[in-house]
């Protein structure tokens, strides 16, 4: 009984492992969309949908604590993620190969204590937290990978 | 002709009762040496003078004497309080003339020596502070090292054991109604110990991220939380710890940094007043919270609501439908520092009344209200907050206003207006605010912690900030309570 115990934890353990790799392969600034739809069949625990404008298309996932939104240009490169809920995600593999630049930047940014926002800037890559207990939310996009015509508030 | 006769008659007859009242007070005028000098009077000074429930008033008696002179005998006379149930006045030595005050109303405080008495000086203890009444004070924070925060308005907040006399006053707490429950650093705690609560076999813990990149982890504990004279028993409160248990799952490698230290901070603790009880509210613990055995902690999956962080107001016996916060207005440019109340309940006692006051029904998960500027409606993170300094709002909303980092910097302070509406779209009303030059309102040549006039750009959203709240009372509705202005969530004003 009590190597079965442990065995099925460690199957829990190896899922939750899974899902955290799935996670980071789905929303991934300035590559390729061909991830999310590789990925699909093992994202089911997450709901998801895509909604198609003329400029872009949003790829969203919604799990218990969090919805991420994508946004992916028509040629196929993801140049802005933005997300609300319970938590803030982990943004180091949402950025994927912006990720170094951005926790570089934040750890010089000075804190505003009073202010329910910040922007912080690199080189490449812009991200943007703001909100309140309950409902925070922020955004995160590769400004040379936005497609002409479209706002970074469109990013939303 | 026979109007102006009967003039002369009483203009005459006036001049003959005023010559007659006068030679009617003849005497006096002699001089009658003394041979000693003696006391003639006394006076109490300063006169009528007015202090806050809690408050202290030194007086001094100053004696006249019968060759002019005069004296200060604060320590020789006899002190005497009308009312001793507002105020005692001491005969102690050491603080002979030293009134304290316990409730509020007036007291007439005299000075006697002998058979002198001094005319009665009446002291007036105010109402702010008394039961249900917490002095608010926003002067930057100076009561903290090395922080200096304009526009946040601090409390004092008095944690006990639970179910003690064993407590701590604690100053400088941040008054927020941008969340929900209190916590505290450990630091303060140091001689009041609370009550772990438990989850599963470990430590109940939570981390909550700020936007600004701060967190604060550490254990949920239990306390007896005191606000003005009111008790709120056993609350579940976050201890701020980030040595405890396991941390860095809170700093999510490094992306948020662990508040260690009221410096760092910026307040000894936040006192979340929003319009909600706990501070998840969800049964799954929304992420939050951890359990902890030693140093090893695990997600939290299930937080009964009854161990989530809380909003202590909703545990007070009676005043537990909200707070009002009420803060005077200021000029232009700024002030040192503001007093303001809190005050607990609403509608449930004479001083916290709601007539005349517009109910906005907040969003019930979220507390949104919705405000409408520019021509754009914002319903999501649209929030009455204390705990933002400034009024945030989306810049491209107002094209005047130049941005210089982090706030708006127009040469010359704008009047802006918008329209708050109930989540529900009713009532509508419009609102009007002012934004000036934040470069010029902070600049280290003044020293001013108060401002009205100070906004900042926020994207896709609209924050209410401290602004706000100066020259108005902000009604703070929580969930599920009602008073005569309905159930909340609501904001109302």
């Amino acid at each position: 009984m009590k190597t079965r115990k442990r065995s099925s934890l460690l199957i829990c353990l190896g899922l939750a492992f899974a899902f955290l790799l799935v996670q980071q392969a789905y929303a991934t600034l300035g590559e390729s969309v061909d991830s999310i739809a590789t990925n699909k069949k093992t994202l089911s625990a997450v709901r998801s949908f895509t909604r198609t404008s003329s400029k872009y298309s949003i790829h969203e996932f919604q799990s218990e604590t969090i919805t991420i939104r994508e946004y992916v240009s028509p040629s196929g490169i993801v140049f802005g993620i933005a997300w609300n809920g319970l938590t803030y995600p982990d943004l180091t593999p949402l950025l994927g190969s912006y990720a170094s630049e951005h926790q570089k930047a934040a750890s010089h940014i000075k804190r505003q204590p009073g202010r329910r926002y910040i922007k912080i800037k690199s080189d490449n890559v812009v991200v943007e937290k703001w909100g309140h207990m309950r409902n925070l939310q922020g955004r995160a996009y590769a400004p040379a990978l936005i497609p002409q015509g479209v706002s970074t508030d469109e990013i939303k | 002709m026979k109007l102006n006769k009967l003039l002369f008659f009483i203009l005459i007859s006036l001049l003959v009762i005023s010559y007659s009242g006068c030679s009617g007070g003849g005497g006096g005028g002699g001089s009658t040496s003394t041979p000693t000098v003696t006391l003639a009077s006394i006076a109490v000074t300063p006169a009528n003078p007015g202090i806050a429930w809690g408050g202290t008033q030194q007086f001094t008696a100053t004696g006249t004497y019968s060759d002019s002179t005069t004296q200060d005998i604060t320590t020789s006379v006899t002190w005497s309080s009308s009312n001793t149930d507002v105020a005692t006045i001491s005969n102690t030595s050491g603080s002979n003339g030293l009134a304290t005050s316990f409730t509020a109303g007036a007291t007439d405080v005299s000075a006697s020596l002998g058979s002198v008495v001094s005319p009665s000086t009446t002291l007036t203890v105010n109402s702010s502070n008394i039961n249900n009444v917490i002095t608010v004070t926003v002067n930057g924070g100076i009561g903290i090292p090395n922080v200096n925060v304009p526009n946040w308005p601090y409390v004092s907040v008095m944690v006990c054991t639970p179910g003690t006399t064993n407590c701590i006053t604690i100053p400088y707490i941040l008054l927020d109604t941008g969340s929900y429950g209190l916590r505290i650093f450990r630091s303060f705690l140091a001689t009041v110990p609370l009550t772990q609560v438990t989850s599963g076999s470990g430590s109940l813990t939570e981390c909550i991220q700020y936007v600004g990149g701060s967190a604060d982890w550490g254990p949920v504990q239990t306390a007896d939380v005191i606000l003005g004279n009111e008790t709120a028993a056993n609350v579940p409160i976050q201890v701020i710890d980030s040595t405890f248990g396991q941390p860095t799952l809170c700093s999510q490698t490094n992306q948020y940094i662990l508040d260690t230290s009221p410096s760092e901070a910026g307040y000894n603790g936040i006192l979340g007043v929003g319009p909600f009880t706990q501070d998840c509210g969800s049964g799954d613990g929304c992420g939050w919270y951890y359990s902890c055995n030693g140093s090893s902690c695990t997600p939290a999956t299930t937080v009964s609501l009854n161990n989530q962080v809380s909003n202590p107001v909703s545990f007070l016996s009676t005043d537990n439908n909200g707070v009002i916060l009420r803060f005077p207005i200021i000029p232009l440019g700024g002030v040192l520092s503001v007093n303001g109340d809190l005050v607990l309940g609403i509608d449930t006692q004479s001083n916290n009344s709601s007539s005349g006051v517009t109910m906005y029904p907040a969003d019930p998960i979220y507390g949104y209200i919705t405000t409408i500027f520019n021509g754009n409606t914002y319903s999501d993170s649209c929030y009455i907050d204390s705990g933002s300094n400034g009024l945030f709002f989306p810049a491209k909303d107002a094209p005047t206003l130049p941005t210089c980092g982090d706030w708006f910097c127009p040469s010359s302070t704008q009047k802006f207006s918008a329209t708050i509406e109930g989540y529900t779209g009713s009532p509508s009303n419009s609102v009007s605010f002012q934004i000036g030059d934040a470069d010029t309102l902070l600049s280290q040549s003044t020293s001013n912690e108060v401002f009205i006039e100070l906004g900042g750009p926020y994207p896709s959203a609209f924050d209410w900030g401290f602004p706000f709240f100066l020259g108005r009372s902000v009604y703070v509705g929580i969930e599920g309570k009602t008073s005569s202005l309905g159930t909340g969530p609501y904001w109302a004003y």
